[in-house]
């Protein structure tokens, strides 16, 4: 499915990633999310974990996703965090800011592991280190 | 004419800065002169030879000499930067900056250009054979008038903030453009052969915009005037019929830009 | 020991009503008036996970180090690069933002920071029309209308709501809430939204169009009809949004990430501020940016009154230069324009786009943190921070550009410094040694 991906805060993401606590379980299990509505959740066949993957399949990120009825069709929500910027464009407009709102992604089910923030960047950005 | 061919031999793993690279300061030098000019990378200041061959002797003046980049740089920018006269022909891509601020003579690039292409140039051309990025021939921040002489031609793709500012001159676009294209302008000409995504004109307060292909998000603040066909620009040519609109409304200055859009490619306007 | 009126170093709110029961003996803290991310962070005083040992990277392997062999080796790092990229958060104090800048000066590298990643395009738009502007208790007194445009104050700034925007008694708000019309903008229904009076909900990416529409309304002109599809608002919705805020007192409309973030960036943030001014013709209108880092608008501050520009700044020619998409962080990565990074109190490994994020796990990087996060994990030489605002001494500004003194309620936890400023200093002189040696 083609989704446009929105990126931003909730108090939990803020308050574990404020106090310190990004190599916690918690904190894997309130961002490491893929938030859509329920038509979308049922066209996916009602997956447990979906793949998020970027316009040009170059990046894709494993999250759970989760139904709620503040997203509208066509649209899936990742908290502010590392999982949601591995599949952010890094295109900025020439203004520096990449598109934390609005990049449109591919969604598909997946039944790969949900990797931590810390071994996300061992394994994805640091070549596996 | 006199040519002198750069060849690029260096590294470029950091972006170089070689806005000595015009006709104007290699005019009355020998090849060896030129490649003790400077360029930057980085903090260092380095001599052209590091990073080009250099074949040739300048003319006697700007207007007497031809710059030939036999290669890609797209990591060299600002070549042609404020050049008054001769020629620049670069056969790959070209970085940023090319032929920013640039006040008369010519520049080809038979490649794509990195964004800032012709930044408020004031007269010469550029023409770009590929495609490009942001910001062709627009104001530098902050500053409301971009560029205001000259032609740019771009045989390829623009992405976003074609032409901001313009007052002057003329911008024509072989391919499509994306976002804000004419965003701010209050005069010169620019001509989108292809389609636009959105914003077109937006904040526009005089000027003229073209576009051929369909407009995907219109700009709210226009309103149609009129249906005019084949319209004629001196020598630019867009042959067709097209809806003619005013604004952009959506600015207090009771719209005196003119935007015309296809009627073929954008039944539903 | 009780201490009262702390200043909270979390968000751009900068609340300054913490009271803070600090137990030394028994390692704990008891925390009144904070919200739940402040909370949080003031826990870390007293925390498990503090780093508190620097460490460098060897072939693979993180061992500890002496402060003095992690600031060598991180000068080490700095000197040896041709084009240094000094990434200077905003979970810290001005004065240590202040050092980074000189340093970055001195090297000719470049200096960003997390506005470039937040509100840059806000600070761009504002350079290209002008603000109107208030602070935060000028909003408080006297807003009768509130707009929550592209931000979920409730969650990014959880009591901004409560201390400047919706539910204070002000001046000329005596009733609070029941003087207030809040109207939220937002793709998604937040909490926020949930909240509002109003809520506009557009569809993404269309900000610019809305903000464009309402602005002709408002000029006495009808909107192409095509936006309502584009937007997914019906105009009489726009027109009545316009209404309201017209037969308002007071509109204070407070931008966030989804204004700037989405396609249109500062575009969308200069036809607000265009809007916010015509508006004045008819009533008191102002706008400001919710900020969500700390002292992420001190950083802008500095920059401007240092420097000239407000982020992106480019040394590298001996003088500052700005200009975002070629000098700002994320563009730098991608291009991989840069060969080593210093990376200060923001976890940027974290807030970038892959892409980018690889290239910086490639150089040679540098951390200054207080906790393990992705950044440190991916750097070279980590050096442990202090925490503002509870250990050391210094400025903050404010959400609404207000410089904000704080006094710390405890000391550093670390005999080699006092504060993050002083462990700049520090490097600073060895860089300098090592440069002119
Ligand atoms: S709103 Fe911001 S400044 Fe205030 S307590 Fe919460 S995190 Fe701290």
């Amino acid at each position: 499915m083609e989704a446009l991906l929105n990126t931003g805060s909730t108090i939990d993401e803020g308050r574990l990633a404020k106090g310190g606590s990004k190599y916690t379980d918690d904190y894997t299990k309130e961002c490491a999310v893929c938030w859509m509505c329920a038509e979308d959740f049922t066209s996916l066949g009602c997956p447990e974990k979906v793949a998020v993957i970027s316009r040009d399949r170059k990046y894709s990120v494993a999250l759970t996703t989760k139904v709620t009825e503040a997203m509208r069709s066509g649209q899936v929500f990742i908290p502010r965090s590392i999982w949601a910027n591995v599949v952010v464009e890094p295109d900025t407009f020439s203004t520096g800011s990449p598109r934390y709102k609005g990049s449109p992604v591919f969604v598909e089910p997946t039944d790969d592991e949900i990797l931590s923030a810390e071994e996300l960047v061992t394994k994805m950005y640091m070549g596996g280190e | 004419m006199a040519d002198v061919i750069l060849k690029p031999i260096g590294n470029f793993d950091l972006t170089v800065e070689a806005e000595v690279v015009t006709p104007d300061n290699f005019a009355g030098k020998s090849a060896d002169d030129i490649g003790k000019l400077l360029v930057w990378q980085g903090p260092e200041e380095l001599p052209l030879a590091d990073f080009f061959s250099v074949e040739g002797n300048g003319g006697s003046s700007a207007e007497d000499t031809t710059i030939i980049i036999d290669g890609e740089i797209p990591r060299v920018k600002r070549i042609g930067q404020e050049m008054t006269g001769g020629k620049v022909l670069i056969k790959g891509s070209a970085g940023m900056h090319v032929g920013s601020g640039m006040l008369g003579g010519e520049i080809i690039v038979e490649g794509d250009a990195e964004s800032w292409a012709g930044m408020e140039m004031k007269g010469g051309s550029i023409h770009i054979k590929g495609d490009t990025k942001d910001h062709v021939g627009c104001a530098y921040r902050g500053s409301w008038k971009g560029m205001s002489g000259g032609r740019i031609t771009i045989d390829g793709n623009a992405v976003s903030q074609v032409g901001g500012g313009l007052v002057g001159g003329e911008i024509i676009i072989g391919g499509s453009v994306k976002h804000f294209c004419g965003i701010r302008i209050s005069g010169g000409l620019i001509v989108v052969k292809g389609n636009a995504v959105r914003t077109v004109g937006a904040e526009m307060t005089g000027g003229t915009i073209v576009v051929g292909g369909c407009i995907e998000r219109f700009t709210p603040g226009f309103e149609m005037v009129d249906v005019e066909s084949d319209l004629k620009f001196n020598d630019i040519e867009c042959p067709g019929e097209y809806k003619k609109f005013t604004g952009d409304y959506a600015i207090p200055q009771k719209g005196k830009g003119t935007l015309y859009v296809s009627c073929n490619n954008n039944e539903c306007l | 020991m009780v201490y009262k009126n702390i200043i909270c170093p979390v968000c751009g709110g900068s609340c300054d009503d913490v009271q803070v029961n600090l137990d030394k003996k028994n390692g704990t803290i008891d925390v009144q008036n904070a919200c739940k991310m402040g909370n949080a962070k003031f826990q870390e005083v007293v925390s498990h996970h503090r780093i508190l040992k620097p460490t460098i990277r060897e072939n693979g392997k993180v061992k500890d180090v002496s402060w003095d062999e992690a600031l060598e080796m991180a000068a080490d790092i700095l000197v040896n690069s041709k084009k240094p990229f000094f990434f200077l958060g905003s979970e810290t104090s001005c004065e240590a933002q202040e050092v980074g800048l000189h340093i970055a000066e001195y090297l000719g590298g470049l200096a960003d920071s997390n506005a470039t990643i937040c509100h840059g395009p806000t600070v761009m738009g504002i350079q290209e029309s002008g603000m109107v502007g208030a602070t935060a208790g000028q909003a408080k007194n006297r807003a009768d209308m509130i707009v929550y445009w592209g931000v979920n104050a409730l969650e990014s700034m959880p009591r901004h709501m409560s201390r400047y925007g919706v539910f204070p008694r002000g001046y000329w708000t005596k009733r609070g809430r029941f003087d207030r019309t809040m109207v939220t903008v937002d793709p998604r229904v937040t909490p926020t939204a949930a909240a509002s009076d109003l809520h506009v909900q557009l569809n993404p990416n269309s900000d610019y169009e809305l903000l464009s529409a309402m602005f002709t309304i408002l000029n006495g002109k009808e909107p192409h009809p095509s936006v309502e599809e584009i937007t997914g608002v019906p105009i009489s919705v726009m027109k009545q949004t316009v209404e309201m805020m017209k037969e308002s007192n007071f509109v204070a409309i407070y931008v966030g990430l989804g204004v700037s973030s989405s396609y249109g960036k500062h575009r969308n943030i200069e036809i607000a501020l265009n809007f916010v001014k015509e508006m004045n013709n008819y009533t008191k209108c102002n706008i400001g940016a919710l900020r969500g880092h700390c002292n992420v608008a001190g950083f802008n501050q500095l920059a401007s009154y240092l420097y000239g520009y407000p982020f992106g700044l480019d040394f590298t020619k001996g003088y500052p230069r700005y200009n975002p998409g070629e000098t700002t962080c994320v563009d730098l990565l991608r291009e991989k324009d840069v060969d080593a990074a210093f990376v200060m109190s923001a976890d940027l490994m974290d807030h970038i786009p892959a892409e980018s994020a690889q290239y910086l796990a490639d150089i040679p990087m540098i951390c200054l943190d207080i906790a393990p996060c992705p950044s440190t994990t991916a750097a070279e030489v980590v050096l442990p921070g202090v925490i503002d605002a509870m250990e050391c001494d210094g400025t903050f500004y404010r959400l609404d550009n207000v410089p904000v003194y704080f006094e710390p309620f405890t000391d550093s936890p670390f005999s080699e410094t006092k504060s993050n400023e002083d462990t700049l200093k520090q490097l600073f002189a060895k860089v300098k040694a090592k440069k002119e040696a």
